[in-house]
């Protein structure tokens, strides 16, 4: 009788032993199914990063780069006074912010340095009115044409190029650095321009808050001899999309033209920044009206 | 034998889900309150701002940052302590079904920072690792939830 129950009990306890050796490799099939799906997304991202170093994510192909035409040169440092004194400020926004800062200069000469790269499309936007103001007051050669990386926001800007350009002047000395170009190589943009020391040092200090609003280190940044600083763009590079470099230049003559009040607009501002930098020279440009219209824009702050 | 979790994991998914609710709380105020800079910020592949002004900052006009404050909000409530202790399957398959959407949702943002806007953002690395981690947590839970195959094993048929 007792070896009969014994039989019972042992029956009992093997049939348990055997359900909870089946819940144990039940669950053990499961955690290996949640370890493999876990597994599976972390080899998704591994492979998306892999595929990205691997240099799988070439870009919009960005359009060619080369000298300026005669025509566009002509068109940018040549804008009609009367056109630029109609617009006076324009639909520019911001512009440059003075400082108090040790002068900036070279050659002897009150010094502007602009900081900038190709990929960039608020450096594409700005280097129309930086050329234009500067060209009141010297002369381009070899400036560029180029447009903004095709893989960014407001791709293919159309814009000149300060890389290879220089800038004569009586009244002032300019140094244009592109640090990129618009091109990817192996995931980055291809370095062109090194800043000289003195002018990372410039570009260090002065391009961060208090002496510029908004995020510390971005481009287009622009020190004008110490006495002002602009840093972005004074104006929406959206205006400028899906025109060529001559379609931009060709508006610039017209007052009523979106591109030129905002274009001429900032080189307005520019101009007055510059003029104070020169001490009011030359006469016939900072005496302009639109210029005066634009140093109590400045003054205003 | 018991229907819930080990608590370790309980507190791990829920830490998760508020972390992640911070930060995505965080970058979703970033989202609404920084000024809209005409620049580009000169500091390389780690660009947050690159990424957040971005056109794929966005998702049919819902900025992705909200759509992740509102992702670890839902997390949250279905991570906090009653709904573990619920005897109903659901609350666990709805954790699992909403983080799993919240994976894919990495995955396409990942790919956008990567090959399309060639940036990172690590506020956004942040979120996209502590939505992986509660996948796996989530994951490791559900693996041991008791089900309908274990009820039968264990009433022997």
């Amino acid at each position: 009788m007792s070896s009969r129950s014994d039989r019972k009990v042992s029956a009992r306890e093997h049939a348990a032993q055997l359900r909870a050796a089946q819940l144990r490799a039940e669950r053990r099939r499961r955690l290996l199914s949640a370890g493999a799906a876990v597994a599976v997304v972390v080899a998704v991202i591994a492979g998306l990063i892999i595929a990205k170093l691997a240099g799988a994510g070439a870009s919009t192909p960005s359009a060619a780069s080369g000298l300026a035409s005669s025509q566009v040169m002509t068109a940018v440092t040549s804008v009609p006074a009367a056109t630029l004194n109609k617009i006076g400020v324009g639909s520019a926004q911001g512009g440059p912010q003075h400082i108090t800062a040790p002068a900036l200069t070279q050659a002897g000469k009150p010094k502007v340095l602009y900081v900038g790269a190709e990929y960039c499309p608020f450096c594409a936007a700005e280097r129309w009115p930086v050329v234009v103001a500067l060209s009141r007051f010297g002369t381009f050669t070899n400036l560029g044409v180029t447009s903004s990386a095709g893989n960014d926001v407001y791709p293919n800007t159309p814009t000149l190029s300060f890389h290879g350009a220089t800038y004569s002047s009586q009244y002032l000395s300019f140094t244009g650095v592109e640090t990129t170009s618009n091109k990817l190589v192996n995931g980055n943009y291809a370095p062109l321009d090194t800043l000289t020391p003195a002018d990372q040092q410039t570009f260090t200090t002065y391009d961060q808050p208090p002496y510029v609003t908004g995020q510390g280190g971005s481009i287009p940044f622009i020190d004008i001899a110490g006495k002002y600083v602009s840093s972005g763009a004074t104006y929406s590079p959206q205006l400028l999309q899906g025109l060529t470099q001559a379609q931009v230049a060709a508006q610039l003559k017209n007052p009523s033209s979106q591109i030129a009040q905002a274009v001429d607009g900032s080189a307005n501002l520019f101009t007055a920044a510059l003029c104070q930098a020169t001490g009011n020279k030359p006469g016939n440009v900072c005496t302009a009206p639109g210029v005066t219209a634009a140093a109590a824009q400045l003054a205003k702050g | 034998m018991s229907t819930q979790p080990p608590r370790g994991l309980q507190v791990a998914a829920l830490s998760l889900c508020i972390a992640g609710l911070l930060v995505s709380a965080y970058l979703t105020y970033e989202h609404f309150t920084a000024s809209t800079t005409l620049a580009c910020p000169d500091t390389g592949a780690i660009n947050c701002a690159k990424v957040t002004t971005s056109d794929y900052s966005n998702v049919a006009g819902i900025p992705v940052a909200l759509l992740g404050l509102l992702f670890f909000a839902g997390m949250t409530l279905l991570c906090t302590p009653p709904l573990w202790h619920q005897h109903s399957p659901w609350p666990g398959r709805a954790r699992l079904a909403a983080v799993t959407v919240g994976l894919l949702f990495v995955f396409y943002l990942v790919w956008a920072e990567l090959f399309r806007i060639n940036a990172i953002c690590l506020w956004c690395t942040v979120v996209h690792a502590l939505t992986l981690l509660l996948f796996a947590v989530l994951a490791v839970v559900q693996a041991l939830a008791p089900t309908a195959v274990d009820e039968r094993i264990g009433a022997g048929r």
